[in-house]
């Protein structure tokens, strides 16, 4: 005990240490920071394509809704993912039963997709600001990569090795988004045979991401 | 299903994998489709722009992908205990470069267990990796299938296999049970229990003149002094005894592994535990149906056969309303009849008023614990009124037959409600 310090204080120092301690061992190992991180991730990015509010039309408020009640699924799918389904065997009761069937759904339904299509559809509704835009993009594809990292990663240091190897491809990616949106600033871009070419050249790449998608 | 014996190493299976994209996958897709969808429709280049990440990572991400792995799995135990602990063993090969998830699909009664280092239950990563389990319910079960998940190195395809896992043996959980009911009457056998008649054994009976003949260093000389003869002390002889344990299976009613044939079985285990322990022969009678029966017996090796024949009582299930009388070869003379039931099959009532007359000693372990569900609202106020009366006319018409019959939970040890017999020698009269 420390001179001068009252009797019992000591005592809950070192329990404030320990609890800190067992904290922070939990936070360093849990896949918790992960899902908080794809959960505040996918909110900045409906609250970005939502900016600034009632320029979307009509259908703002609504995609605004779908998008939250996705991106709220998508995070309770990830915080429950190591939630064991309860045993349905033999004759269980109505709450085991309700239990059981929400958690399927939660666990069956694309929440993340719809989430990505809602943000997706909300940009498209604003007039063309093509900086506000790639940004939208970099949040998106860092969204896309924490619900990948919540759902997969397992142990700490894994998530920075599975990122590793793709810095590359997506460094290059992003750049090719910085060059997209410069170009759209310039004017005519998007109308005329620049268009034209623009909406070929999508196309193919859109064919081709299905086709790189394909198993085998 | 691939079977082999545990302890033997078993055999590689080929397991062919089918390829799906991942979930990540899914996702960048739909980012890179609805973004150039956005694009060609409303001719904005920034769109194209936002799904260049997805396109460029779905098309690095690709590369040759094996078809088929050669899995090796088994289990660490191909027998075991309900509540201990075993584990699903599996090695996957012929996926090298690629990361290897398995996933335990448990079937009835397989409860998967937290793995090491805070591994999730029922999953572990790794080539080489074991599933720990434990089993809930005794019984022939079968394990489920163990899921092989290999993915890529960016994670983008998904190569799933199924390899169906070999069964195993449960057998019910032994109660616990340190003292033993003895009969005041044994037959002519060495054993363990101390008998009333003199003999060579180790237990202290009198003391007596000494005649010619006796040992010399059997002589009390304490004794011999002040009494001014030789004396000499005298032993109680030591004997074994014939337990043959009967356990009705004829009715049961209770949650799944907490039923009256649960708890019946538990307490046979324990018995049969405790008896083979103290080096008595121990008989295994079930019933229900019809009785099936296994003859007395010595030794560890012994258990495991009563244990077998426990689980045969779960495929018993034929029925036979015309029997009541156990068959004179199932029970030897003079031996103890333990019997595990809830007593509410009228045929093994008769049953056992039967083996009284013939001049048995009976001991009835009631493994009713509290009133059977039999429905909610008055009928059933009724219905359960008479069950009880029924349950205790047929208490009260054994007992006064001279069958003593205790109540036990399945819960507490056995020792408590066998206290009164294992205090002295159960007498049996005819």
């Amino acid at each position: 005990m420390i001179a001068g310090q009252p009797p019992g204080q000591a005592g809950r120092d070192g329990w404030r240490a320990s609890w800190r301690a067992g904290w922070r061992v939990w936070w360093r190992h849990s896949t918790a920071r992960l899902v908080l991180t794809a959960a505040l991730l996918g909110a900045a990015c409906l609250v970005w394509a939502a900016t600034p509010p009632g320029s979307a039309g009509p259908a703002g408020p609504a995609l605004v809704t779908l998008g939250a009640c996705c991106l709220a699924g998508s995070a309770a799918r990830l915080a429950l993912a190591g939630v064991p389904r309860p045993d349905t065997a033999g004759y269980p009761g109505p709450l085991t039963r309700l239990a059981a069937w929400a958690l399927d759904l939660l666990r069956r339904l694309p929440w993340a997709e719809a989430a990505l299509l809602a943000v997706l559809a909300l940009e498209a509704l604003h007039p063309a600001r093509p900086w506000h835009t790639a940004l939208l993009g970099v949040a998106l594809t860092g969204y896309l990569f924490a619900v990948h990292l919540a759902e997969s990663s397992s142990g700490r240091g894994e998530s920075a090795a599975l990122l590793r190897g793709q810095a590359p491809v997506l460094a290059a990616g992003l750049g090719l988004l910085v060059l997209a949106a410069g170009s759209a600033l310039l004017p005519g871009a998007g109308t005329g045979p620049a268009g034209a070419g623009l909406r070929a050249a999508a196309a193919v790449a859109a064919l081709l991401a299905c086709a790189l998608a394909a198993p085998v | 299903m691939p079977d082999h014996p545990p302890g033997a190493p078993a055999p590689a299976t080929d397991l062919s994998l089918s390829w799906s994209v991942s979930p990540h996958a899914r996702r960048l897709l739909t980012l890179a489709v609805a973004a150039l969808a956005i694009a060609i429709g409303t001719g904005r280049p920034e769109f194209a722009g936002l799904a260049a990440p997805a396109v460029l990572l779905l098309a690095a991400g690709r590369r040759a992908r094996p078809a088929q792995v050669q899995v090796t799995a088994g289990l660490t135990a191909s027998r075991l205990v309900e509540g201990e602990r075993a584990a699903v063993t599996l090695a996957v090969r012929g996926a090298d470069g690629y990361s290897v998830h398995l996933v335990l699909r448990p079937a009835f009664a397989i409860v998967p267990l937290p793995g090491p280092g805070g591994q999730r239950p029922g999953h572990a990563a790794g080539r080489d990796a074991a599933l720990p389990f434990t089993v809930r319910r005794w019984g022939r079960r079968r394990t489920g299938s163990a899921e092989i998940i290999v993915r890529d190195r960016w994670r983008l395809a998904e190569g799933r296999a199924v390899y169906g896992l070999p069964g195993l043996d449960c057998y019910p959980r032994p109660a616990v049970q340190q003292t033993r009911v003895v009969l005041s009457r044994l037959p002519q056998r060495l054993g363990e229990h101390t008998a009333r008649a003199a003999g060579e054994g180790a237990e202290f009976g009198g003391v007596r003149e000494y005649v010619p003949g006796d040992r010399q260093r059997s002589i009390n000389w304490p004794a011999t002094t002040r009494r001014g003869r030789l004396q000499v002390n005298t032993f109680q002889a030591e004997r074994s005894q014939d337990v043959i344990i009967l356990v009705d299976a004829a009715w049961d009613e209770g949650e799944p592994g907490d039923t009256v044939v649960d708890r019946a079985l538990r307490g046979a285990a324990g018995a049969a535990r405790a008896y083979l322990a103290a080096r008595d022969r121990v008989g295994f009678i079930s019933y229900r149906s019809q009785a099936r029966w296994l003859v007395p017996g010595l030794g560890q090796r012994h258990y495991y056969r009563i244990a077998e024949a426990m689980l045969a009582v779960e495929r018993d299930r034929s029925y036979d309303p015309g029997f009541a009388r156990l068959p004179r070869a199932a029970l030897p003379p003079g031996a103890l009849i333990l019997v595990f039931s809830p007593l509410a099959d009228p045929r093994l009532v008769e049953t056992l008023r039967d083996l009284r007359q013939r001049g048995f000693a009976v001991l009835i372990v009631d493994v009713q614990a509290g009133d059977p569900w039999l429905g909610r609202g008055r009928t059933a106020r009724l219905a359960h009124r008479l069950w009880r009366m029924e349950h205790q006319a047929i208490r009260f018409s054994l007992r006064e037959l001279g069958v003593p019959v205790v109540q036990w939970d399945g819960q507490q040890s056995l020792d408590l409600p066998l206290a009164p017999f294992a205090r002295r020698a159960l007498v049996t009269r005819r």
